[in-house]
């Protein structure tokens, strides 16, 4: 059974956002709700998103589109990073090439 | 089941240049490192155990048609791209030998590279040959006669002397033809594709997906497709691009990615997964390296579930099912 959590934090003036567990066919949709609010959320307060992938096992295409979804819903208000991904995680980056499309950083402090 | 392929690039046939060849020879005399072999056995055996296939081998540059055998002994072919030239004289050579003279044609579409090889398909001459042509597109017949026409052609759709049938099917139907239990999906390409599967009759499936662009913001319709892929024990599919290209650049281009297929494979309970239609810039390095990356990002991915069994086409490739 694929397992899923979010949490979202404030941090010098940036919103960090922390899924935790799998993002795949099972989760995918929890991820998008809680990663778009969350988008929203930084566009009204005029906050960075930082989206921390330390807790996250891995994340299948559907998860990557999600990313691409909070993207064009940030356009460019709200800057999106991806920090402090495993070296799984920063693998699947690399393969679907989104690493070409994210700016993504070793830790959550690196996120300017 | 035999999958057989004759054409696997997307787009646009492709050669290699003189250069990628010298490159491949380079390559291979610096692994012999010396070595001297006593005959061309010798060194092919070598060859074989000691270089990755973009060395020693060739993806090739045929455009889109592959052939399954398993059904009555008629023909089964999806697509009529370059490589249905190849696959013609082969037929021939097979008619030599008792084969049928039946063919059964499944389109995915109409656009050029997949219909490409038909004006070159010499059992089309053939006064004894029949040949039924499956598609989802009722302007298959048109578009196949505009390719004959003289300003694209010498010899007019009316010289053909076989016996042409076409047959425009509804998706999610499920028909029999060539002994096969046949049924297709419409797929998101410009002016439409079909995806089509077939089964014979010991339950064996083989999905046929080329050309087909699975949307970002309609992850619902992958549904859909997980079910028509269903237990596939080998599924054909459309892997052009990267999933960062799909979404960017090359988004509403009408193709899929490695990562996609591997997803949609892995949740409809597929067994194989074959990467096909590849995008005809790669050198056979590129493809190569999209191939080990497409079996590792299955392993990231897998979790505790079975593992699914990635194979890259190329041309020439038979595959038992």
């Amino acid at each position: 059974m694929s397992e899923f959590d979010w949490q979202l934090r404030e941090a010098g003036g940036r919103l960090v956002g922390e899924p935790r567990g799998r993002v795949d066919e099972a989760t995918w949709e929890r991820f998008s709700e809680t990663l778009v609010a969350a988008v929203r959320q930084a566009a009204a307060t005029g906050a960075e998103l930082v989206v921390d992938l330390s807790g996250l096992d891995y994340m299948s295409s559907r998860g990557l589109r999600v990313l691409t979804i909070a993207k064009r819903e940030a356009g460019e208000a709200v800057p999106i990073s991806l920090a402090a991904p495993n070296p799984q995680m920063r693998e699947i980056l690399q393969i679907s090439r989104y690493d070409k499309l994210f700016t993504v950083v070793d830790s959550v402090d690196a996120a300017s | 089941m035999r999958v057989r392929f004759w054409g696997t690039r997307g787009s646009l046939p492709v050669a290699q240049q003189a250069g990628a060849i010298q490159a491949k020879i380079a390559k291979a005399l610096v692994a012999a490192s010396g070595r001297a072999f006593a005959d061309e056995a010798q060194a092919t055996a070598f060859a074989a155990a000691n270089l990755d296939f973009a060395t020693f081998g060739a993806y090739g540059g045929a455009t889109s048609c592959v052939e399954i055998e398993g059904g009555d002994g008629a023909f089964v072919i999806c697509d009529m791209g370059s490589g249905l030239r190849e696959f013609g004289l082969d037929a021939f050579r097979r008619i030599g030998l008792g084969h049928s003279r039946d063919y059964h044609f499944f389109l995915s579409h109409l656009h050029w590279d997949h219909i490409m090889g038909f004006p070159f398909f010499g059992p089309a001459f053939d006064g004894g040959a029949t040949i039924t042509i499956h598609s989802g597109h009722p302007d298959a017949e048109t578009a196949l006669r505009r390719q004959q026409d003289e300003i694209s052609f010498p010899v007019p759709f009316d010289w053909l002397r076989a016996k042409f049938t076409f047959v425009t099917h509804t998706p999610g139907e499920t028909f029999q033809a060539a002994g096969l239990t046949v049924s297709l999906a419409t797929q998101h390409h410009s002016h439409d594709s079909y995806g089509w599967r077939f089964e014979d009759a010991a339950g064996k499936t083989v999905i046929y997906s080329t050309d087909s662009e699975h949307k970002l913001d309609n992850m619902e319709s992958e549904k859909a497709f997980e079910t028509f892929f269903r237990g596939a024990d080998l599924a054909i599919c459309d892997t052009m691009y990267s999933l960062g290209d799909t979404v960017s650049l090359k988004q509403d281009w009408g193709h899929s990615s490695n990562v996609v297929a591997v997803d949609l494979c892995r949740a409809a309970g597929a067994r194989r997964l074959a990467l096909f239609h590849h995008e005809p810039a790669y050198a056979d390095e590129d493809i190569q390296r999209m191939h080990a990356e497409t079996i590792r990002y299955e392993e990231l991915v897998r979790a505790d579930r079975p593992p699914l069994e990635v194979i890259c086409a190329y041309d020439g490739l038979e595959v038992e099912v």
